[in-house]
């Protein structure tokens, strides 16, 4: 099959590189001054190189020949994901990580990916029989084996992030409302018999979320989160220049709370150029989705779109105070390479679905 | 496959997630503006509170010098090791790791620094009339386990995470460095300084400069009202008691921006600078009081006593040129925070050695205050200075009278005989003026003076005793500046009523006369009597600090001499009873001629005071045991030093005190005019000579008192010979 380079977004990609850069600048001033972080800014600047690489390489693949991949790619997801929750190391309370030498490895950012292609792969498919109850149950087994595992991790976050991904996914499907509906009223019965299952710290950081006076310690961090931002003002105190994010009132400033960095030193004005940018890249990203050729590019690129706006929604709302603490970072901004890298990849797969859609070329 | 070639249609799905995108997006901007406009206010000035502190600042406390300059206590830092909770690892394992490698790091000579005292168990100073000014809440610093340091982290955790819990109390210097050095590998870690009193003189000056520590319960909210926080060290006893407001360095304030650890990044500004505190110099000659403390050990140990005071005043002004009293303590002890034991050690120590035994304990002053029974004789008019008195009216010289029974006056069986110290070596002394009486020190004349005798004689009487005895200053403090001086008791007929229900007796005014009976006084009291009449008759108040100098060596405060009151006794009359107290040099009989300074000219007054004491034994033939005192001034002409010794249980003055005095004298004597080449050697004839109760020409006077305003060859032992011959 073909592909035309004019299809390629260059907008898509104009988004991830701003984005990328700015990241690396945030993270740049994040960990200004604190021994431990000083590499992490040389290290985000080679995993952005990485990454572009990845992007360029996964656009210029055909993302058709992934759907011959699926089985294999299911159960490598699934065997990485056990094996993790069974030998990962523990980092931040969950063991998420895998020491590959110089490196720690997130598989479950890796996981990501597999399972939108997996999936995507799944609902087209099966596009025709999403009314049948088995297909749709036995989409919901194929999100909950990799949530299971996470779980088990335990991280809340990651989990929740599958489980919107997927969510978004069977609704991009054209999964009928009535089982829409039914879903939204069965979560709601399920709500109190998933709270008494969770982990301890994932209790408190709701109970945190909505009661603040609750734990004075825990809610340290959100308060000097809102102090950061409401400190910044409509230019902010400048680049490298905020109060609490210098001296280090703010905790986690290169990853969970990267965005009230921006805030306070970049303003109104910084933030509400990075919401645009995001805005505008799942804008892009959901035009790539609506023409795309087919059904598996369309359902792969809508799974990388609710990947990167769950993130986006989740870390931005909690650096606002509007959603509770999770251990989510900011896409393309937050330090970490795993993520970094799957984010890329799955632009690069966007990219490729793009240079392939339905567009009427006249050439 | 089919699909390919065939176009989707545009999605509403898709659409619907772009409503979203939208949605969220615009959602996010209304936060952004309500945090950043409508709430950016109060937001930025939290901001200012988390990175703004004000910190407060101690001025730093005064030093002390001696009256030449030689310090005696000054500031040094003291380093503390403390633990901020949140910034140590948040893995408990790592946190504990850290605590255990600064464990290590704190060497091992200080592995005997207490791991958690017990609690407080302050208990009174054993019964007794002086009590500490207030009993000091000991502060113990301890060092504490890996384990409870974890506990108390936990705690503090929850709480707040940044308020410092001290892990252990004032390690050395090297201990401090090499936990700064390692502060990188101990997160969470902080080494604490704070200056603390380094008192160089310790036990020689400890009863004087007293000691620091935590403000008192009681006392926290007068200290706060004088603009002291509920933390700071205050003096507690001595002059760090007393000049605690001028010593006391000004609290100021500073802005520093701190990190979230609440680490200085740096300061943003002064907005009260503090001040240091006045310096102090004390009237004291370090070097005196150190022969002083030296000569009264010596004493001590040569008459198997625990407890003695020496104290040395300039007559003139009432200024304390040394003060020692011993059992002492080393008020270094308080300065990096006395642990429990210690304290208690010192608090139920029998010698009591935190009492300033100069000012604060009680004795019967003895033959000491004889030189008050003669001046209020001779003022009075009871007698002149040639009348004679003594032992012999019944025909017998035995050293003792007898006071007839108020209810059968005729009896004499009933009648209560009073004795004369002398009366123990089988003999009296016979009639003696005023001048042999002081210089013998013979009780009967002073009985007889005081309490008159039988119907022949009218004494001066117990209202005027007292009257006289409060004019010298007994039964009052001093005022002297330094806390817990204790004002002593004059036994009046008023006060017998109401402490024993009884009548005062005639023998209530002779027990008085000597200074016995209920008569109490401190060692102090009884030295400004002395030094009173040295000067001719003006008691002053002693001072103990002569200047106080501020920072830049300007002088803020010097101190005068305070005259407290002109003694009622005509100059006249003081002369006679300083001839008296020469005399006992001087005489060949005086009770403290083994009493010399080459080429000084001194006078002395010897006390041997009779004391109960249920833990001390009787003496043989259940003879009560005594306290020994001299008091003394020199040189005779212009007296420039008056000393006091006192050495408790200490047997005879003459015996015990004086060769105290005569170190002290000597020594100062020696610090003054550093001896010559050739030192004329100091034989000592009066000790050759026939010291029994020779009974001096009855007319003849001993001396040529009159003129006696210098009895001018220098050198004290030749009149004394050629009077003697």
């Amino acid at each position: 099959m073909r592909f035309n380079l004019r299809r390629f977004d260059f907008v898509l990609l104009a988004c991830t590189v701003v984005l990328a850069l700015f990241g690396i600048a945030m993270v740049y001033s994040a960990t200004l001054n604190v021994p431990t972080y000083e590499s992490y800014p040389v290290r985000q600047l080679v995993y952005v190189l990485i990454g572009l690489l990845l992007l360029m390489g996964a656009a210029a693949f055909d993302y058709r020949l992934l759907t011959a991949l699926q089985w294999p790619m299911l159960i490598f997801m699934l065997v990485g994901l056990a094996a993790v929750a069974l030998l990962g190391q523990v980092r931040g309370g969950t063991a998420g990580w895998f020491d590959a030498g110089v490196v720690l490895v997130q598989p479950a950012e890796i996981a990501k990916v597999l399972f939108i292609l997996v999936f995507a792969q799944f609902l087209s498919a099966h596009h025709d029989q999403m009314h049948r109850p088995q297909w749709v149950v036995l989409a919901l087994v194929l999100i909950g084996l990799p949530v299971a595992l996470i779980y088990l991790q335990p991280d809340l976050g990651t989990a929740t992030v599958f489980i919107v991904v997927g969510a978004l996914m069977l609704f991009a499907a054209d999964l009928p409302w009535a089982y829409i509906a039914a879903a939204v009223v069965s979560a709601a019965l399920m709500a109190p018999i998933v709270w008494n299952n969770l982990q301890e710290y994932m209790q408190s950081r709701i109970l945190t979320f909505l009661d603040p006076a609750s734990d004075p310690d825990a809610s340290f961090n959100v308060a000097q989160a809102l102090i950061s931002i409401g400190n910044g003002g409509l230019l902010g105190k400048g680049f490298a220049q905020g109060s609490q994010s210098q001296l280090h009132f703010l905790r986690v400033r290169y990853a969970d709370f990267i965005f009230s960095v921006i805030a306070e030193e970049l303003g109104f004005v910084g933030a509400v150029i990075l919401i645009i940018l995001l805005a505008i890249l799942l804008l892009r990203l959901l035009n790539i989705a609506d023409q795309a050729r087919d059904n598996f590019g369309r359902y792969l690129v809508i799974g990388i779109t609710a990947m990167i706006m769950f993130q986006g929604i989740v870390s931005i709302g909690m650096n606002l105070g509007i959603l509770p603490v999770t251990g989510i970072t900011l896409p393309f901004i937050s330090y970490g390479g795993s993520s970094l890298l799957t984010l890329m990849i799955g632009i690069g797969l966007a990219e490729s679905v793009a240079m392939r859609s339905r567009k009427i070329e006249f050439d | 496959m089919s699909v390919i070639s065939r176009p989707l249609p545009p999605s509403l799905r898709i659409m619907l997630l772009r409503v979203l995108v939208v949605t969220v997006a615009v959602i996010m901007v209304a936060q952004l503006w309500k945090l950043q406009f409508l709430q950016g206010e109060g937001f930025r000035l939290r901001a200012n509170e988390n990175r703004f502190r004000l910190v407060e600042t101690t001025g730093q406390r005064g030093v002390i010098y001696d009256r030449n300059g030689h310090i005696l206590v000054r500031n040094r830092p003291s380093f503390n090791i403390a633990i901020i909770p949140g910034t140590l690892p948040d893995d408990e394992a790592e946190a504990e790791a850290v605590l255990k490698r600064l464990e290590g790091l704190i060497k091992l000579s200080e592995s005997d620094l207490p791991v958690h005292a017990a609690d407080d168990e302050t208990e009174e100073t054993t019964a007794g009339p002086p009590k500490l000014g207030s009993s000091p809440p000991p502060q113990f610093r301890e060092r504490m386990t890996v384990d409870q340091a974890m506990e108390e982290v936990n705690a503090g955790l929850q709480g707040g995470a940044y308020r410092p819990v001290v892990f252990a109390g004032p390690v050395s210097e090297e201990t401090a460095f090499a936990i700064a050095e390692a502060s990188y590998e101990l997160p969470g870690v902080e080494l604490v300084i704070e200056p603390v009193r380094e008192y160089l003189s310790g036990t020689l000056t400890s009863q004087v400069l007293g000691f620091m520590g935590p403000i008192p319960q009681e006392y926290v909210d007068d200290y706060e009202a004088e603009g002291y926080r509920a933390d700071d060290q205050v003096g507690l006893s001595g002059v760090e008691l007393t000049f605690e407001k001028a010593l006391k360095g000004q609290n100021g304030s500073r802005n520093i921006e701190v990190d979230v650890n609440g680490r200085e990044v740096r300061t943003v500004g002064d907005i009260f600078p503090s001040e240091p505190g006045d310096n102090l110099v004390l009237t004291l000659d370090a070097r005196l009081q150190a022969l002083m403390e030296e000569a009264l050990k010596k004493g001590l140990t040569q008459a198997k006593a625990n407890t003695g005071v020496a104290i040395a005043m300039d007559p003139h002004t009432g200024e304390i040129l040394g003060m020692v009293s011993l059992p002492t303590y080393d008020n270094n002890l308080f300065a990096d925070g006395i642990t429990a034991d210690e304290y208690n050690e010192l608090i139920n120590d029998e010698q009591r050695p935190l009492l300033n035994h100069a000012i604060s304990a009680l004795y019967p002053p003895g033959s000491t205050f004889k030189i008050v029974t003669a001046s209020a004789a001779l003022q009075e008019g009871v007698i002149d200075e040639r009348t004679r008195l003594g032992d012999s009216f019944d025909g017998r010289v035995d050293g003792m009278i007898y006071v007839d029974n108020r209810f059968f006056p005729d009896d004499p069986r009933y009648a209560q005989p009073f004795y004369c110290w002398i009366h123990a070596y089988g003999t009296g002394h016979y009639q003696v003026n005023v001048r042999e009486a002081l210089a013998v020190s013979c009780d009967v004349f002073m009985y007889q003076v005081a309490g008159g005798y039988r119907k022949t004689f009218e004494g001066v009487g117990i209202d005027k005793m007292d009257e006289y005895a409060e004019q010298f200053g007994f039964g009052d403090v001093t005022g002297i500046d330094l806390p817990g001086e204790n004002p002593g008791l004059v036994p009046t007929p008023r006060w017998k009523r109401l402490t024993y229900a009884e009548t005062w007796a005639a023998g209530d005014t002779y027990n008085m006369a000597i200074g016995q009976g209920a008569m109490l006084a401190t060692p102090l009291q009884v030295l400004n009597a002395t030094a009173a009449i040295a000067n001719g008759g003006h008691l002053y108040k002693p001072q103990i600090v002569r200047q106080i100098v501020d920072v830049d060596g300007k002088v803020v405060d010097d101190f005068k001499p305070e005259l407290i009151r002109d003694l009622p006794v005509d100059p006249d009359y003081v002369a006679v009873v300083q001839d008296g107290m020469w005399g006992a040099v001087n005489y060949p009989n005086g009770t403290a001629k083994a009493l010399t300074v080459p080429g000084v000219s001194v006078a002395a007054k010897t006390g041997t005071a009779e004391f109960f004491d249920p833990n001390i034994e009787l003496l043989p033939n259940n003879r009560l045991p005594t306290h020994a005192w001299i008091t003394a001034y020199a040189p005779f002409e212009d007296p420039e030093i008056a000393v006091v010794v006192f050495v408790y249980n200490g047997g005879e003055g003459s015996a015990t005190a004086l060769p105290v005095a005569q170190d002290i004298l000597r020594g100062y004597f020696a610090l003054k005019n550093p001896p010559q080449p050739a030192d004329p050697v100091d034989g000592e004839p009066a000790a050759d000579q026939p010291a029994g109760p020779a009974e001096p020409g009855a007319d003849q006077p001993a001396l040529p008192v009159e003129t006696v305003t210098a009895p001018a060859p220098a050198d004290a032992t030749t009149p004394a010979q050629g009077e003697g011959g």
